[in-house]
């Protein structure tokens, strides 16, 4: 069975390591990129089954990356989820075309979420 | 209407600091007077929260490490004073106006090694390192030592965040204006900023009439308290964007002690 790879765009290195370590401990490969251009980077070099994207990062809003997602084939499939502080003022509907699939809110979530939102999108 | 809503959302929090910049200019009384200063301090508040309370959550977990343990309780800390020291710097620049602060001759290389000292445990907690860059022996200036303090240590946590882990941050000092004001900043080395992004700010430097600007995806809070305190000493808060980082740094005037003697 081929183990699954998941990328974590988040810039708070410490909230990134704790998804790590949630996703790592059920069997997921995890990658860690802290803004956008890491995350082409990482994608360009091996593309993930899913990505896990907070919503404001540095450099660039995670909204760039979706839109340069979306602009190939190989990557505008990729299930997002987005995990944001900001999930009260985004509408699922509203992002679906940009390939997202749910939307956490950081605000409530438990670390179980991220599991649970991985295996129904994979 | 996806991207406008998306847009939107975004660009609410995005462009909160050329509000705050606006408010800056305009408002001299305390920080609460603007509504959108609270909706910036409750969002620069969110995210050392949701780390708190995730790390905390975990830690319910048996099956995790005593290394690991020490080192989430080691993170709840750190993120707990960074928030403790946002809050108390907001009070104090809420209390600005009511308060009278002795400006004195200060040496800006001791007090940068001073700020060094306390923030060092955090840097190597982020596994980031922070250093002083002095070309020369720095003039005095003059300021409230713990104002003074605060912006250098508000500039420092702000940098940590976008610093990248193999270059390290500097806090430098130096003098400009032919030696009548000290400038102290701090440097970090992240990532790139795209075209869109220079463009972005530079409009914003164009359309606000305020030189500070918090990162893109910052509401500014804590520049914006920054500013507030360089201003009751006289003294302005800036920012130079680099391709690879930024520079926020702040301009005070050198002390005449010297020349007095």
């Amino acid at each position: 069975m081929n183990v699954q790879k998941v990328l974590i765009v988040e810039d708070d290195l410490w909230l990134a390591e704790h998804y790590l370590r949630i996703l790592s401990a059920v069997g997921y490969k995890v990658l860690i990129a802290p803004h956008a251009l890491a995350a082409i980077d990482a994608i360009d070099d091996d593309i993930p089954d899913a990505i896990i994207l907070d919503m404001l990062l540095s450099g660039s809003t995670a909204l760039a990356l979706l839109n340069e997602l979306q602009s190939y084939g190989d990557t505008g499939s990729i299930p997002i989820i987005l995990c944001t502080n900001l999930a009260s003022e985004l509408s699922l509907e509203d992002l679906r075309s940009y390939g997202v699939r749910q939307i956490i809110d950081k605000t409530k979530m438990v670390p179980n979420d991220l599991i649970l939102a991985l295996r129904s999108e994979m | 209407m996806v991207d406008s809503r998306l847009y939107l959302a975004c660009y609410n929090y995005l462009y909160m600091s050329a509000t705050i910049g606006e408010h800056n200019h305009f408002i001299d009384g305390p920080l609460t007077d603007g509504i959108p200063s609270l909706v910036a301090a409750a969002h620069e508040l969110k995210s050392p929260l949701v780390l708190i309370r995730q790390l905390s959550l975990a830690l319910e977990n048996t099956d995790i490490s005593i290394t690991d343990q020490k080192r989430m309780l080691r993170q709840i800390s750190f993120t707990s004073e960074q928030a403790l020291r946002l809050t108390s710097d907001l009070t104090r620049s809420i209390r600005l106006s009511d308060a009278l602060f002795a400006l004195e001759p200060i040496n800006p290389q001791q007090l940068c090694e001073d700020v060094l000292r306390d923030l060092i445990p955090l840097y190597v907690a982020h596994n980031r390192d922070i250093k002083i860059v002095s070309s020369k022996r720095a003039l005095l200036l003059v300021a409230n030592r713990d104002l003074l303090r605060r912006i250098i240590m508000n500039f420092s946590d702000n940098a940590l965040h976008y610093a990248e882990s193999n270059i390290a941050v500097e806090i430098k000092i130096g003098s400009i204006d032919a030696g009548r004001t000290v400038r102290l900043g701090v440097r970090d080395y992240g990532p790139s900023l795209s075209g869109n992004v220079l463009k972005v700010l530079a409009n914003r430097l164009t359309n606000t009439s305020t030189s500070i600007h918090s990162r893109p995806q910052s509401s500014g809070l804590g520049l914006y308290i920054a500013s507030q305190f360089a201003d009751s000493m006289n003294g302005k808060v800036g920012v130079t964007r680099h391709r690879d980082g930024s520079t926020f740094y702040v301009d005070l005037q050198a002390s005449r002690q010297l020349s007095l003697l």
